[in-house]
């Protein structure tokens, strides 16, 4: 416990996480600050006229439907053209979310709207920032000799080295979560008193808190990914390094040539495929190799699914080895 | 007396693609008592601080056997980590924080009470600059700074590699007098310097190693009466007559400047009538004691009248295997 508190006092002195949580600090005011400037609380004749636009919107697909149907039936059968192929799609029923008044409302902010996006922008700012303080904690402290004062003091590498990664796993959960309700509730003060709330049911903050919790998730698996990279490469750099090369060297050449030489499901051997569809519960991507086999024999859509499920596996078992790796060769290593 | 650190047939290999195979510590061998303060002497890259760190845990030796307050180390280091104060090298330390700062953190984690840091900033001289950020320390004070973190604990083993590194000449005094007195209270001091001078005068009992091994070790006193050679300076009027009757009376004498250097004297009266039954009267006659660091440079081949500059790694091995054990008397 003592341990843990002397890393707690250590990481919140480091100048890096003190700049970190200042530039958190100043996106999150600029953020805020524009939405409020930009956004104003609708007049009783705004609102009737969004009303009434979201209604005949919402007709309108209504109609487009029906003549997909219609036409569907007059088709001769020799006819398998894709237009006619599926009109499921374009069934109001199966909408993701039909048009409201919000979406005819131009510059009034409308929380119920717009929050998971910018809940999805606070998590990439967390990840960035649990990613980067997990690799300069014990980067900085491996290269400039601090882990070899405190071993001297506390001569148990595994323990050190836990002590350090549970200190930090709990400092970014904390600031994390602190940050989310802040974050949150700010703009649902924007949105009561200079906008809409919206809509604010059991579905939403349902919704909402499955994105917030996979959030949080993602951020502690980057954050202990940074630590194990540069405990592996005993400097911040290495993690940073790492990360730089893998999205230049697989992500994008890797994605090249794997389109070139047409392989199945290249998203499959994306990392980035996986981390979206974690955090947005399952991704869709395009595959027309997918419809090779069924060409001319009817309607293909080409699309493939990764979930959250096998998503949380790759990205545990990539973190987790990768730390269970780092301890294994701090256990080992000589530290000169 | 029990031994408080024990080393046996210490080996440790560095191996890097760039550079290969690197012997360090080739099968070293130390031995510090209780109450010593015991001097670590070796030129650069003869393997001191491997040898520190090895005994430390911070690097894994190859083979051999080490013991630390009886306890074998690394395996139960942990046990008594409390009772052993050390730094190796130059620590480096947050320059944001300040002195005090820094070593409530560490006492934190290491369990010690906080009312320890003023002790010990006290101790060395830091009492004024404790709450000054250690950006704002020169090196002196932040050496200063490393020995009060080593003396947290109230260690009853201290192992200090370098103290004197940037201390200023008052420092160099200071660290001298805090060490005696450390060791007038039982602890035991194993201190690793370059400053021969200074081990020569604060430690008892010092070992000496080149090239990763062992070449002397004992009471520093016994270590130099080894390599005294009973040379005397001898001052007279007409040195080449006085060398001439020098080795008439078989003993040898050669110039030196307007001096005579006479070795092999058992007796400096054998000088005087020797010269003074000729008319010779000798105005100095001073005995030429070895100092440390005559007797490093000797064992560890450490400086030759050479116009190459010598490299690390060029300090002499031990001479057909023996070492001067003047506590165990002379492996061979």
């Amino acid at each position: 416990m003592n341990l843990v508190r002397a890393e707690l006092e250590r990481l919140s002195a480091r100048r890096f996480v003190q700049l970190m949580v200042v530039l958190l600090v100043f996106a999150f005011a600029v953020t805020a600050a524009t939405t409020l400037a930009g956004s104003h609380k609708p007049t009783a004749s705004e609102l009737n006229s969004a009303r009434q636009q979201a209604v005949d919107a919402r007709r309108s697909m209504e109609t487009t439907h029906q003549e997909c149907l219609a036409r569907l039936q007059e088709r001769s059968p020799t006819d398998t053209s894709e237009y006619f192929a599926d009109c499921a799609d374009l069934d109001p029923v199966r909408q993701e979310r039909l048009p409201i008044a919000a979406d005819f409302l131009p510059g009034v902010f409308s929380f119920a709207e717009q929050a998971e996006s910018l809940l999805y922008f606070l998590i990439a700012f967390l990840v960035l920032f649990g990613f980067l303080v997990g690799a300069s904690y014990i980067g900085a402290d491996l290269n400039s000799g601090g882990v070899v004062n405190l071993l001297l003091w506390r001569p148990r590498r595994l323990t050190v080295l836990a002590a350090k990664l549970g200190t930090l796993l709990g400092s970014v959960l904390a600031l994390s979560l602190l940050a989310s309700v802040v974050y949150l509730a700010t703009f649902w003060v924007i949105g009561q008193s200079a906008g809409l709330p919206g809509r604010l049911d059991g579905d939403f903050w349902g919704s909402l808190g499955a994105v917030h919790g996979r959030g949080m998730v993602l951020v502690l698996l980057a954050s202990a990914l940074g630590f194990a990279i540069a405990t592996l490469g005993r400097h911040t750099s290495a993690a940073l390094g790492a990360v730089a090369a893998y999205a230049v060297v697989w992500e994008l050449g890797g994605r090249l040539v794997l389109q070139i030489i047409d392989a199945r499901r290249p998203d499959r051997l994306m990392l980035s495929s996986y981390i979206g569809a974690w955090l947005s519960g399952e991704s869709r991507f395009f595959d027309p190799q997918l419809c090779a086999a069924t060409a001319g024999t009817g309607y293909c859509s080409g699309l493939y699914t990764l979930t959250w499920g096998p998503a949380l596996l790759v990205l545990v078992a990539l973190t987790g080895g990768l730390t269970v790796l780092a301890f294994a060769v701090f256990r080992r290593r000589d530290l000169i | 007396m029990s031994a408080v650190i024990e080393i046996e047939g210490l080996r440790k290999t560095f191996h890097s693609l760039r550079n290969g195979r690197r012997v360090a510590v080739d099968g070293f061998d130390l031995l510090v008592e209780a109450g010593q303060v015991h001097g670590f002497l070796g030129p650069n890259g003869s393997g001191k601080t491997t040898t520190l760190r090895a005994l430390l845990g911070l690097v894994r030796a190859d083979s051999g056997r080490m013991t630390v307050l009886g306890e074998p180390s690394p395996e139960l280091l942990p046990r008594v980590a409390g009772q052993v104060g050390a730094i190796v090298e130059s620590p480096q330390f947050f320059g944001n924080f300040t002195g005090h700062r820094t070593l409530r953190l560490l006492a934190r984690a290491g369990g010690v009470p906080v009312s320890r840091v003023d002790q010990v900033l006290d101790l060395v001289g830091l009492h004024d600059r404790g709450d000054d950020r250690v950006k704002s320390y020169s090196l002196g004070m932040k050496q200063r700074l490393a020995v009060a973190s080593a003396l947290l604990k109230d260690p009853r083993l201290l192992i200090l590699d370098e103290p004197a590194n940037g201390l200023d000449p008052a420092g160099i005094r200071e660290m001298r007098d805090l060490m005696r007195s450390l060791a007038a209270n039982g602890v035991t001091v194993l201190v690793s310097s370059h400053i021969l001078g200074e081990i020569q005068l604060i430690c008892d009992h010092v070992t000496i190693i080149s090239r990763g091994r062992r070449v002397a070790a004992g009471r520093v006193d016994e270590v130099l009466a080894g390599h005294d050679r009973h040379e005397f300076l001898v001052r007279v009027a007409e040195p080449e007559r006085a060398v001439e009757l020098l080795h008439a009376a078989g003993l040898t004498a050669v110039v030196d400047g307007e001096a005579l250097v006479v070795s092999g004297v058992g007796d400096p009266t054998v000088v005087s009538r020797a010269l003074g039954e000729q008319g010779l009267w000798v105005g100095e006659l001073t005995p030429l004691r070895p100092d440390l660091e005559s007797v490093f440079l000797e064992l560890t081949g450490a400086y030759g009248p050479s116009s190459v500059p010598r490299q690390v790694d060029d300090s002499s091995p031990p001479r057909d295997g023996a070492v001067i054990d003047l506590d165990r008397g002379v492996d061979a």
